[in-house]
């Protein structure tokens, strides 16, 4: 086997666009999630031609909902703060996809290792990484699956 | 005597008790489209432009990035043709009265922290960072609302900050169908984060931004032929001339607003504006129950 990203790469991958609400991407990570397979964390956004222009994840979700004020929330412990998070939902689910989207992104090929996509994993500290072929969207590899080929060699005779 | 020393709650607290550690950093070459995403996402008022070697070499403020959107500059361009710099720094060990003291005579917003020998930069000291601490000692203080509910505090409520005291008693209008190059003249005019949006009989409508206009930047608007009602936000959180500063700050924090517009006696009579920079500008020290009871930290 030649161990490459093109084996543990999920080819059947949902896309953004960037004028893609925040919640329209809600709806489509729930419906993602209702579903057997890979819990999915973030997705690939995509401009009109399908070329790879971002990445939209939970990372990206959790900084847009916290609150700019965070940082004073924790001296003010005398104050009942409930509801914050159904008012968060409410203010962040219009704010669109490329605003908040990750731009410096790293990609592989096909033919890319996949110790070396470990390698990067761990130093960029991301979780899923698009495959390009040519420039073009050929897949996604997902942490969860690299994992799960890892235990596979762990546990093989 | 220790209490002359004492006459100010921020005394005794170093630039490094009040700064945030976490720094949006930049690169010269990255595009302004990538400076707004960062604005908006981790909503900070700045981003520190450095080098691979992490050397601070600009800023780049909300203010810059509608300037760019004003003269037109496309989203591509790289951050270097924008950034104003170098930061100005200041040490962590510093006394925090006397960084703030800096900040108001140089007329900036924000103190880039680093600490002595060659080590980077380890934090950035804005306004809004002080209101957290200022938060802590004023409840501390007997006459604080906190202690009023408590019933500790004494019978003295005269002597409470009221919003007119600290508010900016200026307020800067404009009409719903001005064009957003028109509210950004006015923004960098008066040097005000955002302005209130009234309709034809002079009603409050609503409040646009620097962070609403350079959203609108990132959406391609053009801004000479947009209207301001397109992309305000409403209707604008506003409070009464006389509410209690304490909550009134309360009220700015859950909502996580930076500003709020003050009227006297009706919403319709609008006549000027709060922000978190005026609060924490108005420090404790000259608060007047705390100049009278001259609480120690």
């Amino acid at each position: 086997m030649p161990e490459t990203a093109a084996e543990v790469m999920d080819t059947d991958f949902p896309t953004l666009r960037p004028d893609t609400t925040v919640q329209e991407a809600a709806r489509i990570l729930q419906q993602l999630n209702d579903k057997p397979g890979p819990r999915v964390f973030g997705l690939m956004v995509t401009d009109n031609e399908n070329r790879l222009v971002g990445m939209f994840s939970i990372y990206d979700l959790l900084l847009l909902a916290r609150p700019k004020h965070m940082h004073i929330y924790g001296e003010m412990t005398d104050i009942d703060f409930s509801g914050l998070l159904a008012k968060v939902g409410r203010s962040i689910r219009g704010v669109l996809v490329g605003d908040v989207m990750s731009t410096n992104l790293i990609t592989v090929t096909p033919e890319t290792h996949i110790l070396m996509i470990v390698d990067l994993m761990i130093k960029k500290h991301v979780r899923r990484i698009p495959v390009l072929e040519e420039g073009k969207i050929v897949g996604i590899v997902y942490l969860s699956r690299v994992f799960r080929r890892l235990l596979d060699h762990i546990l093989s005779e | 005597m220790q209490t002359a020393t004492y006459k100010n709650v921020l005394a005794g607290l170093t630039v490094a008790d009040a700064m945030r550690r976490q720094i949006v950093r930049l690169s010269a070459s990255d595009p302004i489209s990538q400076a707004i995403r960062c604005t908006i996402k981790f909503k900070v008022n700045a981003v520190l432009i450095d080098t691979d070697a992490q050397q601070a070499v600009g800023v780049v403020s909300k203010t810059d990035l509608m300037s760019a959107y004003y003269a037109g500059f496309d989203l591509e361009t790289p951050l270097e043709a924008i950034m104003v710099g170098p930061p100005t720094l200041c040490r962590p060990d510093a006394p925090l009265d006397e960084a703030l003291k800096s900040m108001q005579t140089h007329g900036i917003h924000r103190l880039y922290v680093k600490p002595d020998g060659p080590h980077p930069l380890n934090g950035v000291l804005a306004y809004p960072d002080i209101v957290g601490l200022l938060y802590r000692f004023c409840r501390r203080c007997e006459k604080s609302t906190t202690g009023r509910k408590l019933g500790t505090a004494k019978e003295d409520w005269a002597e409470m900050l009221r919003v007119r005291e600290v508010m900016t008693p200026k307020l800067i209008q404009a009409g719903r169908d001005q064009t957003l190059s028109e509210v950004m003249e006015l923004l960098s005019g008066h040097r005000l984060g955002a302005v209130l949006i009234h309709d034809d009989t002079g009603l409050p409508l609503g409040v646009v931004s620097k962070t609403d206009l350079i959203a609108a930047y990132m959406h391609g608007l053009d801004p000479t032929t947009v209207a301001a009602a397109d992309i305000m936000k409403g209707p604008p959180l506003a409070c009464e001339e006389n509410d209690l500063l304490s909550e009134t700050l309360w009220v700015m924090i859950y909502n996580d607003v930076y500003r709020m517009f003050v009227y006297r006696d009706r919403p319709e009579n609008m006549v000027g504006v709060l922000s978190l920079s005026d609060a924490a500008r108005f420090r404790s020290g000259s608060c007047k129950a705390c100049l009278s009871s001259r609480i120690q930290l």
